[in-house]
């Protein structure tokens, strides 16, 4: 079997053809709306009871089974389950006592988008991340890439088990004109009030410079992991909240960058290094030098 | 391997067994497939992912020898590795069938799997999405590539000659798909820097997963031909041997380097002298997976036969290690739940696995793979 001019062109062929069928596409990058035009949450955990009418009014909109104690008597999940998208957890420690809210923290720059196979989570233009399960095919890698352990699947679902999150009532409510996110309408504190990121931000700061020593001195979430739409106040420090220091970029911005690089390169680079490779061991270029 | 024999009048002792192994996996595959993936397995929320992964990330690599064997011998002209390109193609083949299967129990929603084939909702910025797709495709390669033992037993001229004529192409396509995909395992866990442990992290795992899948390849090669040769009684050429160990040397040191450097560079080394289960599993790792066979490879024992054969035992049990520290083990996040495959996670995978040897015996007895033995008996 030989192999000829006609044959490397073949495959060069092929390979700028396969690199023509890639579209060019972007996903997990910031939506088209301004970042400060985009809905969020403000949890401030220092105003905070531990009253759990968040989980209550989560329950209700989205249909969701309480998680009941031993003797059945009370709803109490103690963590994030495909029944429960949001739930008050208790610190105490040397730092005093805080509660902390749990719920998806709807990234600016998903890692969970990116990962997604079949764009199955969507992150919108307003913000919210949003899951379609017509779409899911259930590989769970969202639930892997998630810095924050946030989505859940229904593993004792036979047919078939969807993942389970937070969506900020973005479909429910936000787009029928109902409201904002069950829980944020709910809460009796104020504790939990949600509306456009810059406006929530700018209620942040204020806070923290009007009562100085109230809170620790950073908004968890303005800019950890490139960003969430749930911003957090705190007077204990966030890392005994579970809020870990997660640096202040992207998480999809290493992955992204090399699948932009690498799959290009190889779709193309590949065949021209084959047929390169080819014609050179033709001419017996390899013989001398090649140690195989 | 009583499986190989040449005797067809009588049905060698391990088909039995294994017939029983894989009878018993597809029975308990299709009973996941109907209750779900809860009553079935281990998995959890902090563990969504186990041994199906595991596996499937391990058999990947090794299953690429199929890809790099067509290298050497279809593009850097290398005749005598023809003689290997049949066993290798083949179990290839059936090495990426399992995975497929394997794959298609860990998901979910498995009624919709096709939903990665749906043009308009293809996530090209997702590692898994384009695993997917090459996977599948490079398995409909791997089908083209084998296709010609069948044909010409049932004696089909016309396509073998079709097949014959664009193997360039087919065969070109199929390294370009393994290139994309083994590096792109590797990728997959870019998306966990918090996650896997630092040790294993680096923005270089997907040129790590690459060099480990071509040198994993040739050594899972070293280690069945001499296996297969021996039991069948055929020549075995130590010339060709030699070469498999001297392309096995090359990768090994490109990864070692990368890795080093990258330790060194990320300022991981106190990490590795910390006296903890991490830093001795990567000294293990490093010491059974790349020192040893490099040592082998670099000495005199490249020209026996033993020398590659033993530096591929020791590079699969290294790959195995970290496929699986980085699937499994090194992801471990602080929580009160663990992981431990079920039973019946396991007995499907041993069943899939047990088919897998199954067929490649069947086909190996009544196809043309392994070149005429010339002092059989």
């Amino acid at each position: 079997m030989t192999i000829n001019r006609r044959d490397f062109l073949k495959v060069a062929g092929l390979a700028v053809g396969c690199a023509l069928a890639v579209p060019d596409q972007v996903n997990a990058s910031p939506s088209s709306k301004d970042l400060n035009e985009q809905f969020a949450m403000l949890y401030d955990a220092t105003i905070c009871v531990g009253c759990n009418a968040c989980t209550m009014a989560c329950r209700q909109w989205n249909g969701t089974e309480p998680e009941t104690d031993a003797r059945q008597l009370y709803d109490a999940p103690t963590e994030l389950s495909a029944d429960t998208f949001t739930l008050i957890q208790l610190y105490q420690g040397g730092n005093g006592e805080s509660f902390v809210k749990r719920q998806c923290m709807h990234c600016v720059e998903p890692a969970c988008v990116s990962g997604c196979p079949v764009h199955a989570l969507e992150k919108t233009a307003d913000g919210p991340v949003i899951y379609d399960p017509d779409r899911c095919i259930g590989c769970r890698y969202c639930q892997y890439v998630c810095p924050f352990h946030v989505p859940r699947f229904e593993w004792d679902v036979a047919r078939f088990p969807v993942i389970a999150k937070c969506h900020f009532c973005y479909e429910s409510r936000i787009q029928k004109g109902i409201g904002g996110p069950a829980c944020a309408d709910r809460c009796p504190t104020g504790a939990l009030i949600w509306g456009k990121r810059g406006d929530l931000l700018a209620e942040a700061r204020k806070r923290i410079s009007e009562n100085p020593g109230r809170y620790v001195d950073h908004i968890y979430g303005e800019d950890d992991a490139g960003g969430t739409s749930v911003l957090y106040l705190s007077a204990v420090p966030f890392e005994n909240l579970g809020l870990e220091d997660l640096g202040t970029r992207s998480i999809p911005e290493i992955s992204e960058g090399t699948a932009e690089l690498v799959l290009p390169g190889i779709l193309i680079g590949g065949p021209i290094l084959l047929g390169m490779i080819r014609l050179t061991a033709k001419r017996g270029g390899w013989e001398e030098t090649w140690p195989l | 391997m009583a499986i190989v024999t040449k005797s067809r009048s009588q049905i060698p002792v391990s088909f039995w067994p294994l017939l029983v192994l894989t009878l018993i996996g597809v029975g308990l595959a299709i009973y996941r497939l109907v209750v779900g993936l809860g009553p079935t397995t281990n998995l959890n929320d902090h563990y969504p992912w186990g041994l199906w992964i595991t596996i499937d990330l391990f058999l990947i690599p090794v299953a690429g020898a199929a890809f790099t064997i067509s290298l050497i011998s279809y593009f850097l002209g290398r005749a005598d590795y023809h003689s290997i390109i049949r066993p290798a193609v083949l179990a290839g083949f059936i090495g990426y069938s399992i995975v497929g299967i394997l794959l298609f129990m860990d998901i979910g929603r498995w009624h919709q799997f096709y939903n990665i084939f749906v043009p308009p909702w293809i996530n090209l910025h997702s590692f898994l999405e384009e695993i997917s797709l090459c996977v599948t495709l490079y398995t409909g390669i791997l089908i083209l590539e084998i296709a010609p033992v069948f044909l010409e037993k049932w004696g089909y001229k016309t396509p073998i000659r079709w097949i014959e004529r664009g193997i360039f192409v087919i065969a070109g396509a199929g390294i370009v798909l393994s290139m994309l995909h083994q590096s792109s395992l590797g990728s997959l866990f870019l998306l966990m820097p918090h996650k896997l442990h630092p040790l294993w992290w680096t923005p270089a795992l997907p040129l790590l997963f690459y060099l480990q899948a071509v040198y994993t390849g040739l050594g899972a090669t070293a280690v069945v031909i001499r296996i297969i040769w021996r039991a069948l009684k055929l020549p075995i050429n130590r010339e060709l041997f030699r070469r498999i160990g001297q392309a096995m040397s090359i990768n090994l040191m490109l990864y070692a380097a990368i890795k080093v450097g990258d330790w060194m560079g990320a300022g991981e080394v106190p990490l590795l002298l910390k006296p903890d289960i991490f830093g001795m599993i990567a000294w293990l790792q490093f010491l059974i997976g790349i020192v040893l066979p490099l040592g082998i490879l670099l000495s005199k024992l490249v020209g026996h036969t033993a020398g590659p054969f033993w530096a591929g035992v020791f590079a699969l049990i290294g790959t195995f290690i970290d496929r699986l520290v980085i699937s499994w083990v090194g992801l471990a996040e602080p929580s009160p739940v663990s992981y431990f495959p079920s039973w019946i996670e396991i007995m499907i995978t041993v069943g899939m696995i047990a088919g897998g040897f199954l067929l490649y015996g069947a086909v190996v007895r009544y196809f043309k793979i392994f070149p005429e033995p010339e002092h059989a008996h």
